[in-house]
């Protein structure tokens, strides 16, 4: 199998059946937070992707309309990206991303892929986005004691002198 | 607890028999073997671990974040200090990154080049972990420090060849986004050729001094043997994936670069244990001589930048778009996933984030170190070959 034919296959299941209408160019497809899970597991179990290559949270604040009287364009929310592989050749990766607004969860990983327990604790560390059930949610990189999570975009842009530039 | 291991990274200290005498010890922040700041807090049952947690983020220094307010070409410079045994990997991941989602073509001879300095590179961070490793086990290899001579004595001539190139030793900035920035002379060729004639030697007599040494082997066999199923549930790839028998390589598997063209065989041990991880990366480097032989001679004439060379350092810009791309680090998968649209209309990434091998290679210490020695523990952590400022970034 080569890799635009792993690639057909993965959009054909997102398409029919985790609910997926379009795959963006240039992008990774946006599938529902309450599909996250058992899209895993169909990649993992019926698929065989068996290696756990990435999560990626990022943050989002809200985008607001100057003109039209500061009306809300976007709220703040943060996405997931996450990404598996298959071993050996094509090595295909299934990449794929969830949307969550900022008093959501995303369910973790981790039953499926043990990596996930270090992961997404990098991923709540820096950027601040929680996993439902996830057995040990600590901070990862800094410190347990830290306020804020750095990777935010609203993160220390007030201070009198902002950590870069 | 996870279901392909008998061990739980979580286990409840409290509810562990009231009746022994357990001891808490913690290997680090400041220990030789730990190759960097790192703190595994050991639950010790006599001489037994029963329980670890490693706590990373000592040597973290916000790379991800400096990343988004610096441009993709400010950046290359930047990331060759995540994994400082092997900076050449560190610039090509973000530099492919950046040509994937910009569609940029980079040239024949510029790819050439990269598959010769990465390999040299394999070569030189494998030597690398050989000689400390060397020292982790003490005296088990001819008083310790000889082996990590020898090593570094051979990694400094290969140093050198990159000195020749680039005019650094270390921290190259010699990959830029399209091709990049040094072309090779001939003298790189010859002095390349006869550098390689001396490791391969060197290396049979390396292999040498393990398969005749007892005691090295009564200290690798059998200890931290990782299961396949479980380094690809971690998400661990590269020598430590193949030494537990997962026939993956993205050089064979995805080829970037010239690996497409090349034969690259991929060596698979079934142990899992420290040993096979020896064996693996020993194999490895005789292949890097091997396909460095193969091309070295071939190099196409040609540009070595596939683009018109910016003159602001915000000539490069990713406007928008997600992408993902990796290469095969002495390590394993080294990736960049990069968010588009940052600063200054795209010149600086929204959001960049390093998926480093390391990171995953240290999340399996919690599976690895119960039911061994300290001692052991030592020797595990050599074979896991994490760089810490790749594991904290």
């Amino acid at each position: 199998m080569t890799r635009d034919e792993a690639q057909e296959r993965f959009v054909a299941l997102l398409q029919e059946r985790f609910g997926v209408s379009e795959i963006p160019e240039g992008n990774y497809p946006l599938v529902d937070v309450a599909h996250h899970f058992e899209l895993a597991r169909a990649l993992r179990d019926e698929f065989g992707y068996r290696i756990y290559s990435f999560v990626v949270a990022s943050h989002y604040p809200a985008q607001l309309d100057a003109k039209n009287d500061n009306a809300v364009i976007d709220t703040e929310h943060y996405e997931v990206a996450t990404g598996l592989r298959c071993i050996g050749a094509p090595a295909h990766l299934a990449s794929w991303r969830v949307r969550v607004e900022l008093d959501q969860s995303v369910p973790t990983l981790f039953p499926l892929f043990a990596g996930a327990d270090w992961q997404e604790r990098e991923q709540y560390d820096l950027v601040g986005v929680r996993f439902a059930d996830h057995p040990d949610l600590r901070r990862l990189m800094m410190p347990e004691d830290w306020e804020g999570h750095p990777l935010r975009k609203d993160y220390a842009i007030e201070t009198a002198c902002p950590p870069w530039r | 607890m996870h279901s392909v291991t008998g061990v739980d990274p979580h286990l409840d200290i409290e509810s562990y028999d009231p009746s022994a005498d357990l001891m808490v010890l913690n290997l680090g922040p400041q220990h030789p073997s730990t190759h960097g700041v790192f703190r595994v807090k050991l639950y010790l049952d006599g001489e037994i671990i029963i329980k670890a947690v490693p706590y990373a983020g000592y040597l973290h220094r916000g790379v991800e974040k400096l990343c988004e307010e610096l441009t993709f070409v400010q950046v290359i410079p930047i990331v060759d200090k995540n994994d400082y045994v092997s900076p050449m990997m560190n610039e090509q991941a973000i530099a492919m990154a950046c040509e994937a989602m910009l569609g940029i073509e980079v040239p024949p001879r510029a790819l050439y080049l990269r598959t010769i300095f990465a390999e040299l590179q394999r070569l030189a961070s494998h030597l690398l972990w050989l000689g400390t490793f060397g020292m982790d086990l003490g005296g088990a290899l001819g008083g310790g420090a000889s082996l990590f001579m020898y090593c570094f004595r051979e990694r400094e001539t290969v140093l050198g060849l990159f000195e020749e190139v680039t005019g650094c030793r270390f921290h190259y900035n010699t990959h830029a986004v399209g091709g990049n920035r040094h072309d090779i002379t001939p003298r790189f060729t010859q002095d390349t050729k006869a550098t390689l004639e001396v490791i391969e030697k060197r290396i049979d007599e390396y292999v040498e001094i393990f398969s005749s040494n007892g005691i090295y082997r009564d200290r690798t066999w059998g200890i931290g043997v990782l299961d396949g199923e479980l380094a690809s549930s971690l998400g661990i790839t590269g020598p430590l994936a193949r030494a537990s028998g997962v026939d993956h390589d993205l050089r064979r598997d995805a080829p970037y670069h010239i690996y497409g063209e090349l034969e690259v065989n991929v060596f698979t041990e079934s142990a899992g244990d420290c040993f096979a991880r020896t064996l693996v990366r020993l194999n490895e480097m005789r292949e890097s001589i091997r396909i460095v032989r193969e091309i070295i001679d071939s190099v196409p004439e040609g540009p070595i930048l596939g683009m018109k060379p910016g003159k602001s350092p915000g000539h490069i810009k990713i406007d928008a778009g997600q992408g993902y791309s990796c290469l095969e680090s002495p390590r394993g998968e080294l990736g960049t996933y990069v968010i588009g649209g940052g600063n200054s209309r795209g010149a600086s990434a929204y959001r960049l984030k390093i998926r480093s091998p390391s990171l995953h290679a240290a999340s399996c210490i919690p599976y690895l170190f119960p039911g061994h020695t300290v001692s052991d523990a030592v020797a595990i952590l050599g074979t896991l070959d994490p760089i810490m400022g790749e594991v904290d970034r």
